[in-house]
């Protein structure tokens, strides 16, 4: 994830560990918060992401498949194909309660985080 | 829960990797198609349909690596590799034939023979035996302390008496039951037979767990005392056989030495007894009464189920305690001072005999070792192969392929030529199988020194589903093994160096060919250690062959009968004195002789000896010695030499006085340096307990048991002084004895219509049938000696012609300056002969540690025999040398344009 910028850049495949890498915990959380409203797709999710945080917070589209990926590897979240509003065959992913657990785990890590982070900048 | 979730998910996408695909592309194409739309409509028309779709995709990154990272997610990119790896591979192989045709040959050889023996372990030592728990079976001895300088045994057979009081005394068992083999005449409808069998308890199949076929067990009343009604059970076969699988034979009576027996129940198929060829089952009652209840005829063993809930190791505590509560019921005569006792063992514990088990492991690392060779030589191919391919490697490295996926596609590579070499391999182990269960050596006379257990035998190995699984387990190990070294070592190649066009490619070269020495080395040390093995085991071989067995066994025909209850012991000489006039007058032959038990059978009758002209020793201490009993005719027929005094004649007869022979070795053991002749002594057996006989002569020793165990005291008794009913018929003749086979057949069948002849052999077969394991044994440890020596000296002429290849602008370059032929092939045989040498001296090393375990198999032949070892040594310094001299005369006839130009 990269704050502003827009530009899709093409990743070499044995790439370093780069952003995605770092934040990889973090687009775990916001997409398993965004799964907590309702079932949605891919797309869906990645609007939603990008709305919410005012564009501040826009994901590189296509790292959201290796990361659902992943949280399905995990049982965090189930996928089913049905059909979107405009009737076409879409894939959609529901939070499980498992998932709903590893959510609040990883929300208060990151308050954790938050808040020594501020504390080390106060002290500056 | 979520973690059955998230293992279904993967193993969906495991399963279904085409299925996964097409969802994960429809999923995005979804994802690109909506973001298009959304940009298209929020541009209101500013944007093209295309220029929307381009932004999306831009958005979006990129595709393919986007699906591939998700594909890695879901674990499918590892296995995405290795379906491109193998197939990658098999092209390759299909554009080598030649290489992929010797390293499979190679492989196959390796993995085929070890399967094969691996089979042969399985069935002879690891399969638990085929009844319900075996592990609960347990077989009880008794424990004979020392005496007479014999050692203690501590699997004495029981008598009868004894095994009850055990039985009664004892909580640690389910059931308990006694067995031994014998031997029975049927007669009645049909010709009379003579068929193995086995005299049983009532609770014998109950404790091994086999129930009937049809019809029942004995019943416990049957199995109270002698007089209960005799019955017996059938084998299946005997049944098949005899009575045509006829469902009514239940309450038939069968004739069994001349007694009817009632037949109550058939055996399962697949099951003859613990012997494992017992055609019918009797029940002990049958036995006469005074042999039933004599509490020191020691005949029967006893095998015995643990109860629920009792341990092996409780068993073992306890069985001494059962043991001396028996011997206090029968103390020792005449209060000697012995106690018996008993133990107990699993009876998985004397399933085959110990040598048999050791030369089975021999056999087993010996092929091992094999294997080893041959991965040495295919990964000398393999790196051959990737000297050939170091700037396809290169390019690769330098493109960016991670230098741990390269080693990983070298692995796979190697493994699958693995696995096809094992494939090829299962025909060997099919043909290897195969000779083992026809060879068959438990079929030789000693059945008993082979397996103790006839229910486990040669005959069992069979390639099953636990053979398959070793096989394929030893090809990717093998693969893993010999692609490592060549993977390790070709993807480590600097990259400008390989990269540039190299003539001859010398750096690379000297170290390549370093390793590719060590493994030529390793091979020719691994080879000595077979060859000595080998070579060893032949020279023990040799040795037995040429042991003098103390009688001449050519030209001899063999046969035995009985003859029946109803000839009184009065009528048995004059029968004896006609079958062998009537024999020895049969065309061709030259003489005829009866003795009870032909040398080199292994176990003969034996007994004790006292010396009347001493004083009594103590009961029980008196000296063993074998007991045979012979026709007077008998020795100068096998021409056993005459030592001192006179052979039987025929004037010792019933109401003379009594004589015996004794042989060499009991005149060394019991009358050191004084004259046998004319000494008074007693045998505990055939009548000569309560009369005194005199020594009348000194003969010979005779292997009564086999070639290799030493020569024991034998004393004779002569048939007409001692006649029994059994004997067996020694009939020679000038020439080839076959043909007096028939003729003497039908002569003793006219004479004793109703008793069956039977073992029907020439003596040299009965001397073959005593050595068969040995020579089985050691031709099959002689096989691998030779296919290491061969796999060593192609591995060797690999290195060296591969070496003179390299070094052809070298040759060329010496041949310019003015090199000889002579200097040049000389340079390569040494090169040849300074790998020999290194690996001869480990491998000798190697050997002389390795071979100590072969030292209770090798009959007079010392494990560091330096004779043996020093002919292999030569052999070998032979092999490389002829493997060196090809090269070397290819490097003699280098020309220097040649080699100039090459480059």
């Amino acid at each position: 994830m990269r704050a502003a910028a827009r530009r899709g850049a093409s990743v070499a495949p044995s790439s370093g560990p780069s952003k995605s890498e770092l934040l990889k915990g973090t687009l775990d959380m916001l997409i398993l918060q965004t799964l907590t409203l309702q079932p949605q797709h891919g797309y869906a999710i990645a609007q939603h992401i990008e709305k919410l945080s005012d564009d501040v917070l826009s994901v590189e589209q296509g790292s959201l498949y290796p990361a659902l990926e992943r949280l399905q590897n995990k049982g965090w979240v189930t996928s089913k194909w049905g059909e979107s509003p405009t009737g076409r065959k879409a894939r959609y992913y529901t939070i499980t309660a498992s998932g709903r657990r590893q959510l609040g785990k990883e929300i208060s890590s990151f308050d954790r985080m938050l808040v020594a982070i501020q504390a080390v900048m106060k002290r500056a | 829960m979520s973690l059955l979730d998230g293992v279904r998910h993967q193993l969906r996408a495991l399963f279904g990797a085409r299925r996964y695909a097409r969802e994960l592309d429809a999923e995005m194409q979804f994802h690109l198609s909506l973001d298009a739309m959304q940009r298209e409509h929020a541009a209101r028309g500013a944007l093209s349909a295309a220029d929307a779709r381009f932004a999306a995709r831009r958005r979006f990154g990129n595709l393919t690596a986007i699906t591939e990272r998700t594909r890695a997610m879901a674990g499918l990119a590892a296995i995405d590799a290795l379906v491109q790896d193998a197939r990658f591979a098999l092209r390759t192989f299909r554009r080598a034939p030649a290489f992929t045709a010797v390293a499979v040959l190679t492989l196959a050889i390796g993995i085929g023979a070890n399967t094969a023996i691996f089979s042969a372990v399985d069935a002879l030592l690891i399969r638990p035996l085929p009844f319900p728990h075996p592990e609960q079976l347990m077989k009880v001895g008794l424990i004979v302390p020392a005496r007479n300088g014999n050692p203690p045994r501590t699997d004495m057979v029981w008598s009868y008496p004894k095994f009850t009081a055990f039985r009664d005394a004892q909580h640690l068992f389910s059931d308990v039951a006694l067995y031994t083999d014998d031997q029975s005449t049927i007669t009645g409808d049909g010709e009379a037979e003579r068929v193995r069998t086995e005299i049983v308890g009532a609770r014998y199949l109950p404790a091994l767990g086999i129930s009937p076929a049809l019809g029942r067990n004995f019943l416990p009343e049957e199995d109270q005392h002698p007089e209960a009604p005799r019955v017996v059970i059938l084998s299946d076969g005997f049944w098949q056989r005899r009575y045509n699988a006829d469902p009514q034979v239940l309450g038939k009576v069968l004739d069994i030495g001349g007694k009817p027996y009632t037949i109550v129940g058939v055996l399962p198929r697949g099951f003859q007894g613990l012997s494992g060829h017992a055609e019918l089952l009797i029940s002990m009652m049958s036995l006469p009464a005074d042999v039933l209840n004599e509490a020191w005829n020691h005949s029967y063993t006893l095998v015995a189920r643990l109860a629920p809930k009792v341990t092996v190791a409780q068993a073992k505590a306890d069985v001494p305690r059962l043991g001396a509560i028996v011997d206090r019921a029968f103390p020792s005569p005449e209060g000697s001072a012995d106690h018996w006792g008993a133990s107990a063992s699993e009876l998985d514990a004397s399933r085959v005999d110990p040598m048999v088990r050791r030369s089975l492991l021999v056999l087993l690392a010996a092929v091992a070792l094999v294997l080893l060779i041959a991965c040495a030589n295919v990964a000398n191919l393999f790196l051959v192969r990737a000297s050939g391919r170091r700037r396809e490697i290169a390019v690769r490295l330098a493109v960016g392929a991670g230098r741990g996926r390269l080693v990983r596609q070298l692995l796979t590579e190697s493994v699958i030529l693995s696995l096809l070499g094992g494939l090829a391999g299962l025909l060997v182990a099919w043909w290897g199988v195969h000779l083992l269960t026809t060879f068959d050596p438990s079929q030789a006379l000693r059945v008993q020194t082979l397996s103790v257990i006839g229910a486990v035998g040669f005959a069992n190995i069979h390639l099953d589903g636990q053979a398959l699984a070793f096989a394929s387990c030893l090809a990717i190990a093998t693969g893993l093994l010999f692609g490592l070294v060549p993977a390790l070592q070709s993807t480590q190649s600097s990259l400008t160096g390989a990269l540039k066009e190299e003539a001859g490619g010398h750096d690379g070269a000297r170290r390549v060919v370093s390793s590719r020495n060590v493994l030529a080395i390793v091979e020719i040390a691994l080879a000595v250690v077979l060859l000595a093995g080998s070579g060893l085991m032949l020279r023990s071989l040799g040795k037995l062959l040429r042991v003098n067995p103390g009688f001449d066994p050519e030209n001899t025909l063999t046969m035995r009968f009985s003859t029946p209850e109803s000839y009184g012991t009065d009528s048995l000489p004059g029968f004896f004195d006609a079958v062998l006039e009537r024999t020895a007058a049969l065309p061709g032959a030259t003489g005829s002789a009866l003795i009870d038990c032909p040398p080199l059978n292994g176990r003969c009758n034996g007994s004790v000896m006292v010396f009347r002209d001493q004083p009594a020793p103590v009961p029980g201490t008196e000296p063993e010695v074998g007991v045979h009993w012979v026709t007077p005719s008998w020795m100068p027929l096998m021409k056993v030499p005459l030592v001192r005094g006179r052979y039987f004649t025929r004037d010792d007869r019933e109401g003379v006085r009594k004589v015996v022979l004794v042989n060499e070795a009991a005149a060394r053991k019991f009358w050191p340096g004084a004259d046998p002749i004319g000494r008074p002594v007693s045998v505990g057996q055939g009548g000569f307990w309560k009369d005194t006989a005199y020594v009348v002569g000194v003969v010979g020793d005779v292997r009564f048991e086999s070639l290799d165990s030493a020569a024991t005291p034998d004393v004779y008794l002569s048939y007409y002084q001692s006649p029994r009913s059994r004997m067996m018929l020694m009939l020679r003749s000038a020439g080839d004895v076959r043909a007096l086979a028939a003729p003497a057949r039908r002569l003793v069948h006219e004479m004793l219509p109703l008793s069956p002849v039977y073992e029907v052999r020439t003596m040299r077969e009965r001397a073959a049938d005593a050595m068969r394991y040995a020579r089985f044994s050691t031709v099959i440890l002689a096989l691998f000696g030779g296919v290491a020596l061969a796999l060593a000296t192609m591995g060797t002429y690999g290195v060296i012609s591969f070496g003179v290849a390299q070094r052809t602008r070298e040759i060329g370059i010496r041949v310019a300056l003015g090199a000889q032929r002579g200097e040049l092939l000389r340079m390569i045989v040494r090169q040849g002969l300074l790998l020999s040498l290194i690996g001869s001296a480990i491998g000798l090393v190697a050997a002389l540690a390795a071979t100590r375990v072969l030292r209770s198999l090798l009959f007079e032949v010392v494990p560091s025999d330096p004779l043996t070892f020093a002919a292999i040594l030569a052999l070998l310094a032979l092999a490389v040398l002829a493997a060196s001299w090809i090269p070397a005369r290819r490097a003699a006839t280098i020309h220097p344009s040649d080699a100039l130009r090459e480059g």
